[in-house]
């Protein structure tokens, strides 16, 4: 558990066990969907995607939610190795979770539409965090601060499968089949000569 | 008193809740009294999106007969992404 808690722990662990048992009492048709839970330890859950539409099954990655101190904060959101449970690096990313928005002049004809990546980091090759209100590193945001986690607290933003749902809405679900590249190459035989 | 009712269950953000509904009612109609039903009405429902048990998104113009929703049926209920990203 991180050593960060400041919430009543009893709290924040009886909201977290409901999160779980909520995820559970629909397992089945979540795995249906590919979502697996792979691993849960309080204040910790990962949940593994997996691409249900494409043969063979392939797993795209995990998703680590911390839900320490929830709800007084919202959840912090990470993708990450699903095996190790390690967050992916801005080089190691699988997705970012693009989706289309309409650019700001949207009476201007014909509407254009920009991409707008879910997932962001700060710089570098850091690790990249969910940028959604609901989110830890949203709210915590210094561009985000007249958006309040108070706000959307009650509205149930920080709820896991709620914040599964997205995730698999603009990554998962857009996985439709595989690309395979065939890159040819040229070798010469050498064919060694008689003495 | 619903008189062609059905019992459906509407999955809110992950917490199910069991409803009757009325299967000439639009989806929408059924998204909204969800809505009040547990509490959250901080948002409107165009704020939310409603699928089918396989991800599918759920037309909120369509009944449940159009649909063909069965008794026991599940719809998936969750509050948009809304802003974020960059």
């Amino acid at each position: 558990m991180s050593d960060t808690q400041f919430t009543d722990v009893s709290v924040s662990r009886k909201k977290f066990n409901r999160e779980i048992r909520e995820f559970r009492r629909m397992s089945d048709q979540y795995l249906l969907r590919g979502w697996l839970l792979a691993h849960v330890k309080f204040p910790i859950v990962r949940v593994i995607f997996a691409t249900s539409k494409t043969n063979p099954v392939m797993i795209l990655c995990g998703v680590s939610f911390d839900y320490t101190n929830y709800d007084a904060v919202p959840p912090s959101v990470r993708l990450v190795h699903p095996i190790t449970g390690i967050p992916y690096k801005s080089s190691e990313m699988p997705t970012f979770l693009p989706r289309f928005v309409q650019k700001s002049d949207a009476n201007v004809e014909p509407i254009e539409l920009e991409e707008q990546r879910l997932m962001q980091h700060r710089g570098g090759d850091d690790v990249p965090f969910l940028c959604l209100a609901g989110v830890r590193e949203y709210h915590e945001h210094p561009a985000h601060s007249g958006d309040s986690w108070e706000l959307h607290r009650p509205l149930g933003a920080g709820r896991l499968v709620r914040l599964i749902q997205i995730i698999s809405k603009y990554g998962l679900d857009t996985v439709n089949g595989y690309t395979v590249n065939m890159i040819p190459q040229l070798q010469l035989n050498f064919v060694p000569q008689p003495e | 008193m619903k008189t062609s009712g059905i019992e459906i269950t509407v999955v809110v953000n992950g917490e199910p809740v069991q409803t009757k509904i009325d299967v000439n009612d639009p989806i929408s109609k059924i998204v909204e009294e969800v809505l009040e039903k547990t509490g959250n009405t901080g948002q409107p429902a165009k704020d939310w999106e409603i699928r089918d048990a396989s991800g599918n998104i759920v037309d909120l113009d369509k009944t449940a007969v159009a649909l063909d929703l069965k008794p026991g049926a599940t719809l998936y209920l969750s509050l948009k992404a809304g802003i974020g990203g960059s």
